[in-house]
């Protein structure tokens, strides 16, 4: 196996509420390697989501060690972990979170023009078209359906080639055609940039179209294995 | 995987500033929701400086585009006593055209003597007025009606004496015939702030009244219309003035040009000015509350697309920036809409108050002014927005993926802070150095600071207490208690914005009764009944043996009154020298001088000694002790007068603390005896009555002195303060009315935190709707809420607007402090009758809201 580009080891998350300590992650470790597409699912509250959010910097781990592409997340301040997510990872949310004052291709566009990028629209305007929304880039969030918003989040998500792509749920507020052409297109798109895929699911047939599949319960990871072993278990 | 190649460079490059301007912008999109009382709570304080600026800028033109016509002309030169010598006169006929006019305090009589009241005579030559005209109510001109014996009358004065045009007055010795009724006189701003009503006569029918004796009080005045007025600048009348001076280095004349015809006003309008600007910070420091609520408002509402430019890439700075870019830009609506109803204010003054003006305004605006207006919001807005702004900084992309989002915690980063520290400094600062005095300035910004801390305190602890109380059976004030316990909810907007505002209230009508009762209980129980002005000394006894045939028991003090100009301090001309606005006016006219064997009443000395009682040596003075410190006079310093047109140099010999208010024969400068003692000159005196005189003796026996002495003029001190008064009550409104617009800013406040608060509100009603509450009781949870809110508002509120009034009454203007139920039960009703009007609106609303769409939309 190449290296992994993404590594946890004996991670764990608690956060504090009004009603005390709560204990989400409970010594999770893992190693995904570059290239592969890999599915978390398990029951809610299992902490599927966390995972991902803890692996994206998006939640600070209690303990443990994180290391993506090469860095050891944990001491990096918020400035340089939004720095690393906007260089190497995309993230597709299930609210698809667009700004809704910026049109499609500004909302695309926003990533590259923070990080300074001259060529931010014209690139922007590109992936509009590879995700097939060339006539609707100058419309506001408000006026494109779920599944165009979902289009341009997936646009911006790639915009600057990231070597990771986490997603949360993508299809969570789709109906199932839309969520089905919107799960062909972000598997297509990362196939074609060779992209590592992170995929939180409760969808069995998206969790099966990715290499691996990783089963959470109660914070821990109660399975990890291959697709084709879980389906040669299936049908065995 | 090695251990180098975990920690690998991170990217560096970033968005330029123009990237981040522009994304701010782009923000803008989203309209002006919830900027609305940001930009109203800006623009009032912006609005009240830019109006006080403007309008002050507005008289100030005013005063130097007609300053010819104040002042009679283009350069003016005055003397107390003395006319000036021919030779004098020539050096101001050099110049141009000279008009000379004389002004005295003087008792005008019917011929019968049954009745007398006080004027201001004022003898003019054949020239006057050289600039402007005098009108007439009555038919015919000026000139005509003041020619041979002939005197132009204001109409307050004939119709206090019973006389029409036609009817003979008499005045001093002579019989003069009023030729015609006074409607306006074109230099009397200028000339003085008169007393008494006016009678004009012609300088030949003043000499023939006999008042014009040595040691009379009588100002002799002499306007000069230069050949070329519109040639002559500022510099230009400054140096004229400056030669006429070094001419005539003895004359003592004081000088004014056109381009300042009134150092009084323009000075009242300078201590006006500050006083207004203190108003409109205050309004501006209140509404920052709304300021800060706003900004904390809308960043809770831009918490997810904070979260989700923290995702992309976003850094805490270039999120800052982005909502930086935003607020500027509110900002600058807030400040342009001030800005623009600031300027439209002295055209609307002029339209509906301009009669009370002392001069007509001219619509011209210093950019000076509008820059101070300008500075100030700017400087508030981002004091008061960085707070909750810098947050927005804390806010984590982790928010995206949950349900509950709070407001953004913690503290901004300590460079922010500093950033914050550095404006508030630089706020104070241009308050301070913009203020005379500055303490005055310090203070009112302290006592806010103070009032803001305390209510912002009090908000946060009433929260935490209401949280732990035992619950009330009443389920109504259960719920209210709940709702003052919830960390997001009013309270703290509610005292802040209502404390504040009501505290400055409580104050100024505390300050206000306390100042009422002084004038009109303890100052007519203190003050003497009468002063009696112009006594020549060899009729002193015969006047007091007079008196007191008439009112048995009444006491008379008399003291020699003189009037003279400081020409120089310790050695240096006046002319040479600078002063400081508190001490300037002792400089621009000639003051009342006396002198004494013994400490005069009223005065206490506190450094130096008294001169002995026959003392012979080179002259002396005592002056007044806090001035002296002002002017950096000292014991031993030596100041030089100039009375009756001789300069005398003395030395200072004492300096004295004097009382002021006790209304006595108080004067800045006595001198030893043998200084003045050879000059000519007239006694002026108080007079104090014993209670329980017969009723009608007292006017007989003013009757009475004014046939037997024509020269001598009695002013009632109760008239006087009466008079006083009058001004004073009108001052008093204005201060008032100024103090309200700190009240509408914590309207403001108030409103913007119940629009906040409305959703959340209409939701929990909705919610208490479908498990059955009836609208009775949803009513009862506000009104409990608002009105323990309110009650606790005005409560402190009397307690620390009482204390700034206390020190304001008792340590600054020095008088008894008067508790007034009346002023506190205002303050009380304005409280009740603000909540009642906000929170009525806000609960009608939710009292009226269907529920369906609510669920739906949660």
């Amino acid at each position: 196996m190449s290296d992994p580009i993404i590594k946890l080891d004996n991670v764990h998350l608690s956060l504090t509420s009004r009603a005390g300590s709560v204990h989400i992650l409970r010594g999770v470790s893992l190693a995904i390697p570059r290239g592969q597409t890999a599915a978390i699912v398990g029951p809610s509250g299992s902490g599927k989501t966390s995972l991902l959010m803890t692996m994206a910097g998006l939640e600070r781990a209690t303990s443990g060690e994180i290391v993506v592409s090469g860095r050891r997340i944990g001491p990096l301040s918020e400035d340089e972990l939004a720095a690393l997510r906007g260089a190497e990872m995309g993230i597709v949310f299930q609210s698809f979170h667009l700004v809704p004052t910026m049109t499609a291709l500004e909302n695309v566009a926003l990533p590259m023009e923070l990080a300074g990028d001259d060529r931010a629209f014209e690139t922007a305007r590109g992936l509009l078209d590879e995700v097939g929304l060339a006539a609707r880039v100058d419309h506001f969030p408000a006026e494109l359906s779920g599944g165009e918003q979902q289009r341009v989040a997936l646009a911006r998500a790639l915009c600057r080639s990231p070597e990771i792509i986490f997603a949360d749920e993508p299809t969570g507020n789709l109906d199932g055609r839309t969520g089905r052409q919107i799960i062909d297109l972000l598997f297509g798109l990362r196939q074609r940039r060779k992209a590592t895929l992170v995929i939180v699911t409760h969808d069995d047939k998206l969790a099966a179209m990715a290499d691996r599949v990783i089963r959470m319960a109660d914070g821990s990871i109660v399975s990890d294995e291959s697709t084709a072993a879980v389906l040669q278990a299936v049908s065995s | 995987m090695t251990v180098s190649a975990l920690d690998a460079a991170l990217p560096q490059r970033r968005a330029g500033p123009w990237t981040i301007v522009r994304l701010g912008l782009r923000e803008l999109r989203n309209g002006f929701d919830g900027f609305r009382i940001f930009i109203a709570c800006l623009a009032l304080g912006v609005m009240v400086i830019a109006a006080v600026g403007a309008l002050a800028d507005a008289l100030r033109a005013g005063l130097v585009t007609q300053g010819e016509v104040i002042l009679g002309g283009d350069v003016m030169f005055a003397r107390a006593h003395v006319r000036a010598t021919p030779a004098e006169r020539e050096v101001f006929e050099r110049l141009g055209q000279v008009s000379e006019t004389a002004t005295l305090r003087t008792m005008a009589r019917r011929v019968d003597g049954s009745d007398q009241a006080l004027a201001e005579l004022k003898g003019a030559d054949s020239a006057y007025p050289l600039a402007g005209e005098v009108t007439l109510k009555s038919s015919g001109s000026f000139a005509q009606a003041i020619a041979g014996d002939g005197a132009v009358a204001d109409a307050m004065l004939l119709e206090r004496l019973g006389l029409k045009v036609g009817d003979k007055m008499r005045i001093g010795e002579t019989e003069v015939t009023v030729g015609g009724i006074l409607d306006s006189e074109p230099d009397a701003v200028a000339d003085r702030m008169t007393y008494g009503p006016r009678i004009f006569v012609s300088l030949a029918t003043l000499e023939k009244t006999g008042l014009d004796k040595p040691g009379t009080l009588i100002r002799w005045r002499y306007v000069v219309d230069l050949p070329d007025t519109a040639a002559s600048s500022k510099q230009a009348l400054a140096d004229l003035r400056a030669q006429v001076a070094r001419e005539l280095p003895d004359g003592g004349f004081s000088s004014g040009d056109r381009f300042d015809p009134s150092p009084q006003i323009t000075r009242v309008l300078e201590r006006l000015r500050q006083f207004l600007i203190l108003i409109g910070l205050a309004s501006l420091l209140v509404g920052g509350v709304g300021i800060a609520n706003a900004v904390s408002t809308f960043i809770d509402k831009r918490m997810k697309v904070i979260a989700t430019l923290r995702s992309v890439g976003a850094s805490g700075s270039q999120i800052m920036g982005i909502f930086l870019v935003q607020l500027a830009v509110m900002t600058a609506i807030g400040i342009a809409i001030g800005l623009a109803l600031g300027v439209a204010a002295p055209s609307l003054i002029d339209a509906l108050y301009g009669d009370l003006l002392p001069v007509r305004v001219d619509i011209e605006v210093s950019p000076q002014s509008l820059g101070i207006a300008a500075l100030y919001g700017a400087l508030i807005s981002l004091l008061f927005a960085l707070w909750p702004l810098g947050r927005a900084e804390n806010v984590k992309a982790s928010v995206l993926f949950r349900d509950s989002v709070n407001s953004p915690g913690g503290r901004p980063r300590p460079m922010l802070i500093g950033i914050m520290a550095a404006l508030a400094a630089l706020l104070v600062g241009v308050a301070v150095a913009t203020s005379e005095p500055r303490s005055i300035a310090l203070w009112v910004i302290a006592g806010l600071v103070v009032m803001l801390a305390v209510f912002g305190w009090l908000g946060g602890y009433l929260s935490r207490l209401a949280g732990r109380l035992p619950r009330p059976k009443r389920p109504g004030l259960a719920l209210a208690l709940r709702n003052i316990a919830s960390p997001d909810g009013l309270t703290r907007s509610v005292l802040l914005s209502l404390g504040t505002g009501l505290s400055l209230l409580v104050a100024v009508g505390l300050a206000n009764s306390s100042l009422v009762a002084d004038l009109q209980e303890r100052l007519p129980e203190e003050a003497p009944d009468y002063f009696l002005l112009d006594i020549p000394p060899a009729d002193f006894d015969g006047l007091k043996d007079r008196m007191l045939q008439h009112v048995p028991g009444a006491s008379l003090v008399e003291a020699p009154m003189l009037r003279g100009r400081i020409v120089a301090l310790k050695g240096k001309p006046v002319e040479e020298m600078t002063f400081t606005p508190d001490t300037q006016w002792v400089m621009n006219s000639d003051r009342g001088l006396t002198y004494s064997e013994t400490v005069p009443e009223g005065s206490t000395v506190s450094a130096g000694t008294w001169w002995a009682k026959d003392y012979n040596g080179p002259p002396l003075v005592s002056f007044e002790g806090e001035i002296a410190k002002k002017l950096g006079l000292g014991l031993g310093d030596s100041l030089t007068v100039n009375v009756l047109g001789r300069n005398i140099e003395a030395k200072v010999a004492s300096l004295r603390d004097v009382k002021w208010e006790s209304i006595a024969l108080n004067f800045i400068m006595v001198f030893s005896p043998n200084t003045l003692k050879a000059a000519p000159h007239n006694l002026l005196a108080t007079v104090r009555l014993p209670p329980g005189r017969a009723s009608g003796a007292e006017s007989e026996m003013v009757r009475d002195l004014g046939r037997v002495y024509p020269s001598v003029s009695a002013i009632r001190v109760r008239d006087a303060i009466d008079q006083f008064s009058k001004i004073f009550a009108k001052v008093m409104v204005a201060v008032q009315v100024a103090g309200s617009v700190t009240l509408t800013a914590g309207a403001l406040v108030l409103a913007g935190a119940l629009v906040t608060a409305q959703r959340r509100r209409i939701l929990e009603a909705v919610i208490l709707k479908t498990i059955g509450a009836r609208r009775r009781q949803i009513l009862e949870v506000h009104a409990w809420e608002y009105a323990l809110l309110a009650l606790i508002a005005a409560l402190v509120a009397i307690v620390l607007g009482s204390a700034v009034a206390w020190v304001a009454v008792t340590r600054v203007m020095e008088l008894e402090y008067v508790f007034s139920l009346r002023s506190v039960g205002f303050s009380l009703g304005v409280a009740a009758a603000m909540i009642a009007v906000f929170g009525g609106c806000g609960t009608w609303a939710i009292l009226r809201a269907r529920p369906a769409p609510y669920l739906r939309s949660e």
